[in-house]
């Protein structure tokens, strides 16, 4: 499974990879803003993003709208934080599969992963 | 989950990032309607709660979700308040930095400041700061957007661990120092032998590799001037003056372990600058200048160094009360300070004890001079200048090495062991008489031009057999915090160009080593930090 993680933290982006790396997830690129991501995801072509929400040049919001609009199979995983709701909806009306939400509890970002790959 | 790693990623990032929210509420002040600085200030409150949230820092991440909220008020009505808003913004930023502090020093978040909550929650007022606050305090980055401004990209970056960067040097280092070796026993055999060549070859290839492996320890000045524009208007406002800072060249790159030596010395220059240099508004218009007072940090580049100089528009240093100072601390003769030339008065600044203003400075809450920051810059190879025109300003000038690693010394036999002294620390070498060293109580003086000067046996300083009475002593005249010192050693051994590595922990026993380097011909050096000696 290949995966792009988008966050503007590489505390973020390093936490994630440790919580998915050892189980079987391989992070193929990383992007620390919102239009990063979108040239990444071309260029890689991953089989999921985990997209945060608050990120420079490009909002996650416009960026889900974007890789949507290039593929509408992409899988993306909104990151968010507490008090996001709004936005976590309107992402996921956009085209977001699923959120996870910051601070980031392994059990839950894998079960929503897997949750996401399943949904074929 | 791996905390002490976590955590330094946190200290690293948290702080690019408090960094980042300063420049943005600097950015305010000037246009409280900046949305490209409400916009940064807002993801990185938000980006450092996300973080804190994550290792369980909850003190921290309340603060840091308090400031984004406020952002977020921010970002929808266009603006923060200037009169109310941002005292309490700055508020929040102090209180944050704190906190990551309390983190790199105690490990963990410090519990939480109910103050500092309720006044970013509005309902508390905060206390007023010392001096009134001008409506539009003058103190801001003179690049109007600079600080809202997006940094260099770092394109398709990696983040390495400084631990794993160091082992890797050092195994540079390693290859550097045998390489040599090699060549240097294939030269014995000969000098147009195949493997002889081969071996220069190799040492221009090595060479590149080091170049290259040294520069992956640099990080931008950036990350030391940053903070400058607002400890400025804290000083300012301090003081009852204002001043207008402008940052140039903080793009350019020096090694880590300078960069981070260099932060405290230019915080102090800022300081100086504004608490000695810039007049208070009153004077500068009696004396035709603009009220808002101008200072420059300019970093430029010069060949393997870095000048980085902190200007200021203000009166130049008083001469007369150097003077004055200079006389009642004992440093120079009464009839003498008199004739003295005006840049041997102003070099006195650097002299231990010397502070043309009574008070201690308080940077980092400890007293730090002129001398001080003569002495850190020295010890990394350095150099301080200081040009000073009556009436018109001050420039003082820290001109740093880029890279750390590689110094020329001057090498020097004591006992069995071999030291290396920096050259630029070197004034001359003297032979003279071992019985004409004249003792006096614990301290021995020889006589260098007619004049006393202090001799520091090596190898007692060192630990080894102190030497004897007889004989020829050959001794190597240094400055050391502006002392002039004859260092006694056993035999000279030329000079050369070292590459050093720190000190063993265990072998660190005297502060006055600084690094080990092994010689082409396998024998170990040690390298020695001449400020410590005194």
């Amino acid at each position: 499974m290949r995966v792009l993680v988008a966050d503007d933290a590489s505390f973020m982006r390093q936490m994630i990879r440790d919580i998915i790396e050892p189980e079987g997830y391989e992070v193929v690129g990383e992007a620390s803003d919102g239009v990063e991501v979108t040239e990444k995801f071309k260029e890689l072509e991953p089989d999921l993003v985990m997209l945060d929400i608050v990120m420079p040049k490009r909002s996650g919001m416009d960026a889900v709208r974007e890789l949507v609009a290039l593929d509408s199979g992409a899988k993306i995983v909104m990151c968010s934080a507490l008090g996001q709701e709004a936005l976590v909806m309107e992402a996921m009306q956009a085209g977001a599969r699923d959120f996870i939400v910051k601070p980031f509890k392994p059990d839950a970002v894998l079960a929503t992963l897997k949750k996401v790959m399943e949904k074929e | 989950m791996d905390l002490a790693k976590y955590r330094t990623l946190f200290l690293e990032e948290a702080r690019d990032h408090l960094g980042e929210l300063g420049g943005a509420l600097l950015a305010l002040e000037k246009n409280p309607g900046n949305g490209e600085a409400i916009d940064l200030a807002f993801r990185m409150a938000h980006s450092i709660k996300g973080m804190a949230g994550s290792l369980g820092y909850d003190s921290i991440t309340e603060v840091a979700h308090l400031l984004e909220d406020r952002m977020d008020a921010a970002r929808a009505s266009g603006r923060v308040d200037p009169v109310e808003g941002l005292p309490v913004l700055f508020r929040g930023l102090d209180g944050l930095e704190l906190m990551v502090n309390a983190v790199a020093d105690t490990g963990d978040a410090p519990p939480p400041n109910p103050e500092l909550v309720g006044i970013l929650t509005g309902d508390s007022v905060p206390v007023a700061e010392e001096a009134p606050a001008e409506p539009a305090p003058g103190v801001a980055p003179a690049a109007p957007e600079a600080p809202a401004a997006p940094r260099p990209a770092a394109a398709a970056s990696v983040r390495v661990r400084t631990e794993t960067l160091d082992r890797f040097l050092s195994a540079v280092g390693e290859v550097i120092l045998t390489s040599r070796q090699a060549r240097t026993a294939a030269h014995r055999e000969g000098r147009a032998t195949p493997s002889a060549l081969g071996f220069d070859r190799m040492d221009r290839v090595v060479g590149e590799l080091q170049r290259r492996a040294l520069s992956l320890r640099t990080a931008p000045l950036l990350r030391v001037m940053e903070p400058l524009p607002r400890l400025a208007r804290d000083v300012g406002r301090r003081t009852g003056k204002r001043v207008e800072v402008e940052l140039r060249g903080a793009e350019l790159e020096l090694d880590r372990s300078i960069l981070d030596r260099v932060g405290d010395p230019l915080v102090h220059l800022v300081r100086n600058a504004i608490d000695h240099g810039v007049e208070p508004p009153a004077e500068r218009r009696e004396r035709g200048k603009a009220e808002l007072g101008r200072l420059v940090v300019d970093a430029r580049r010069e060949k393997d160094s870095i000048r980085i100089s902190v200007s200021d528009d203000g009166a130049g240093i008083d001469l007369d009360a150097v003077r004055a100072r200079a006389v009642d601390a004992g440093l120079v003769h009464e009839g003498l300070a008199e004739d003295l030339p005006p840049d041997e008065v102003a070099a006195l600044v650097f002299r231990p004890g010397l502070s043309t203003k009574p008070e201690v400075s308080d940077i980092s809450g400890r007293g730090v001079g002129m001398d001080a920051v003569k002495a850190t810059i020295e010890s990394l190879g350095g150099r301080v200048e200081l040009e000073s025109r009556p009436g018109l300003g001050t420039t003082t000038s820290l001109v740093v090495p880029i890279t750390a690693a590689v110094q020329r010394v001057l090498l020097a036999g004591v006992r069995e062991e071999t030291v290396a002294i920096p050259i630029s620390k070197v004034e001359r070498i003297v032979e003279v008489e071992a019985q004409g060293i004249e003792r006096s109580g614990r301290e021995s003086f020889a006589l260098i031009d007619d004049e006393p000067v202090l001799v520091l046996d090596l190898a007692r300083r060192l630990g080894l057999e102190p030497f004897s009475d007889d004989g020829q002593a050959p001794l190597v005249i240094a400055e050391v915090r502006g002392e002039r010192v004859a260092l006694r050693v056993e035999r000279l051994a030329g000079q050369q160009e070292i590459y050093v590595k720190p000190v063993p922990r265990l072998l660190a026993s005297s502060r006055a080593l600084a690094g080990l380097t092994v010689l082409g011909d396998g024998s170990p050096v040690f390298a020695l930090d001449v400020n410590q000696l005194l």
